[in-house]
């Protein structure tokens, strides 16, 4: 049974219809990316998972079970933790705070948030050193890590990442997809929202194509990777140079 | 004459510590919800009404006309600033599920309208039930004037100053370390997103109305005896301390406490001069404070690095 499952989904702002009747399975285990160019409904369909607006029709099931109408807070406790586009950690609060608020759901021991501190630390090396500075102090990068190491915080069951290498440097973003492919290697379920399709489709298992709200295209990370059509749309690949 | 400074101090360090923790309860519930309670002064007044009851009730009479002497002797006072807090606490609850909830976050300000209406409902009720009179509240520890390098201060003026100094200094440390005080301020900078963190973002805003009713409801009885109650007088505590709030930056809590503090003291020392220039010197150096700094000195894109 796949851990989320989307059946028909369309999300709305008021009157625009920003995903369309979109299908789309996670397995648990699996990486799965979502590519697609500005204003496809990328971030949309994200935040239709994680609660941050209810389906208008269609049904998303998480573990077999309806959750489209569950609060965000409701979904966090079922295991679904995002890291939004843009980052958006709370910037008057030091790092150490934002992690601490990553875990609010789990109402963990003193002893054991100081050991899920100490986790991320590990895979983040860099905001153990930042610990006690305000969010706003950090680089771009640093706050993509900080955003990713929140979620994490949540120890979820699936994983949202909207866009983490949004406006950062080529260096950094290898960083965050070397991140991406140890959190794979550890297993955890994600689902990943990128404009950078080829990164993307490198890290993940699977992956969906997404035009104008519809999903147009799926197959494997491989299979998409050597697609003339998406090579031409999102590698920046001229159909007769593939 | 330094004697009569230092008294000018103490009493608008007193009065401002009022103003200041006004200020603080229209900080909580705009930094949570961006909406500005403006019933927060009718909570001011009704706060020392039931404190009033309780003197009066503890004392085994309900005749404002003739509030006994020891009327807020022993834990009299207490009683009534504990249950006037807990009641004035639960009508933010009302408050917030009524004429906040199905407004905020929406376009519009609707929620002006709901909140100046639920004021006028509170105030109606209180009139109902206690009338319209002035009435004089003792002081708990007596009318004396107490000695301080010449300066007099009423007994008062100091029990409010450093119980209003104490409630801040708690309230600081509930926001900084407390999960709680985490959960608000996250809510504070975006409701979607902390609810991604898995808060229950109207239990969050909820609480900052109960927290918020607490101060108000507070604040009326601690002033009470000093200013005399009426169900008119949380009006203008309430105008001052939310000119504080401006002043000091409305999505700042510390700032708000300074403008509120930094208020009361240039109003006692105008108010030696001349009384008459009180208001408005207040409302001259908003003016001027927003011309400069139009969030207030402490406002907005400061970010607070303690
Ligand atoms: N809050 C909103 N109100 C109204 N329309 C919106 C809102 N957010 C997004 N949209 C519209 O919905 C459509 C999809 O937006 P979405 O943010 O999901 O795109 P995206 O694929 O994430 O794009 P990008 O790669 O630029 O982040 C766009 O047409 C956008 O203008
Ligand atoms: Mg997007």
């Amino acid at each position: 049974m796949p851990l989320l499952e989307l059946k028909d989904v369309s999300l709305d702002y008021g009157p625009i219809r920003a995903v369309d009747r979109a299908s789309i399975s996670v397995e648990p285990g699996e990486v799965v990316a979502i590519i697609g160019g500005n204003g496809a409904g990328k971030s949309t369909l994200l935040k239709g998972v994680s609660g941050l607006l209810t389906p208008s029709e269609g049904s998303i099931l998480f573990d077999g079970q309806d959750i489209s109408r569950l609060p965000p807070h409701q979904r966090v406790a079922r295991g679904i933790a995002m890291s939004p586009e843009g980052r958006q950690v709370f910037p008057d609060q030091t790092v150490h705070d934002n992690l601490v608020l990553g875990a609010y759901a789990r109402g963990l021991s003193d002893k054991a948030l100081t050991a899920a501190i100490d986790e991320q630390f590990d895979l983040f090396p860099r905001l153990r050193e930042r610990r006690d500075q305000p969010a706003v102090t950090l680089s771009g990068g640093e706050q993509q890590m900080l955003a990713m190491a929140r979620a994490l915080m949540a120890s979820p069951r699936l994983l949202l990442l909207d866009e983490p290498s949004l406006g950062l440097a080529p260096l950094i973003v290898r960083d965050i997809f070397q991140i991406i492919r140890s959190l794979r290697e550890r297993q955890i379920t994600i689902l990943l929202v990128e404009q950078m399709a080829t990164m993307a489709l490198k890290a993940a298992h699977r992956a969906y194509v997404l035009e104008t709200g519809r999903i147009t295209l799926t197959g494997t990370g491989a299979e998409l990777l050597n697609d003339p059509k998406v090579r031409a749309a999102y590698l920046g690949v001229a159909h007769d140079a593939a | 004459m330094s004697a009569t400074y230092l008294q000018a101090l103490l009493s608008g360090l007193s009065v401002g510590g009022i103003y200041a923790l006004i200020a603080l309860s229209f900080s909580i519930t705009f930094t949570t919800t961006k909406t500005l309670n403006f019933s927060q002064g009718e909570f001011v007044s009704f706060g020392a009404f039931v404190g009033l009851s309780v003197l009066l009730l503890l004392s085994g009479t309900f005749d404002f006309n003739a509030v006994p002497a020891d009327a807020s002797a022993g834990l009299k006072f207490p009683a009534a600033v504990v249950t006037a807090g807990v009641l004035v606490g639960v009508v933010g609850i009302f408050i917030f599920l009524l004429a906040v909830r199905p407004f905020a976050g929406k376009p519009g300000m609707s929620w002006v309208m709901s909140t100046i209406g639920f004021g006028i409902i509170l105030q109606s009720l209180g009139l109902v039930v206690w009338g319209p009179a002035v009435v004089n509240v003792p002081a708990p520890f007596g009318e004396g004037v107490i000695r301080i390098f010449g300066a007099g201060v009423r007994s008062q003026e100091l029990v409010v100053l450093v119980s209003a100094i104490v409630i801040m200094l708690v309230f600081d440390q509930i926001m900084r370390r407390s999960l709680l005080g985490k959960a608000m301020r996250a809510v504070a900078f975006s409701p979607q997103v902390a609810s991604l963190m898995g808060i229950n973002v109207t239990l969050v805003m909820v609480g900052a109305f109960v927290m918020s009713g607490v101060l108000a409801g507070f604040a009326g009885v601690m002033v009470a005896p000093i200013s005399t109650a009426s169900l008119f007088m949380g009006l203008g505590f309430s105008l001052k301390a939310f000119a504080g709030a401006i002043i000091g930056g409305l999505n700042n809590p510390r700032g708000c406490i300074f403008g509120g503090f930094m208020l009361g003291v240039i109003e006692s020392f105008v108010g030696l001069w001349h009384s008459e220039w009180r208001e408005i010197s207040v409302f001259v150096l908003i003016i001027l404070v927003l011309a400069v700094r139009p969030d207030g000195l402490f406002g907005a894109r400061t970010v607070d690095k303690v």
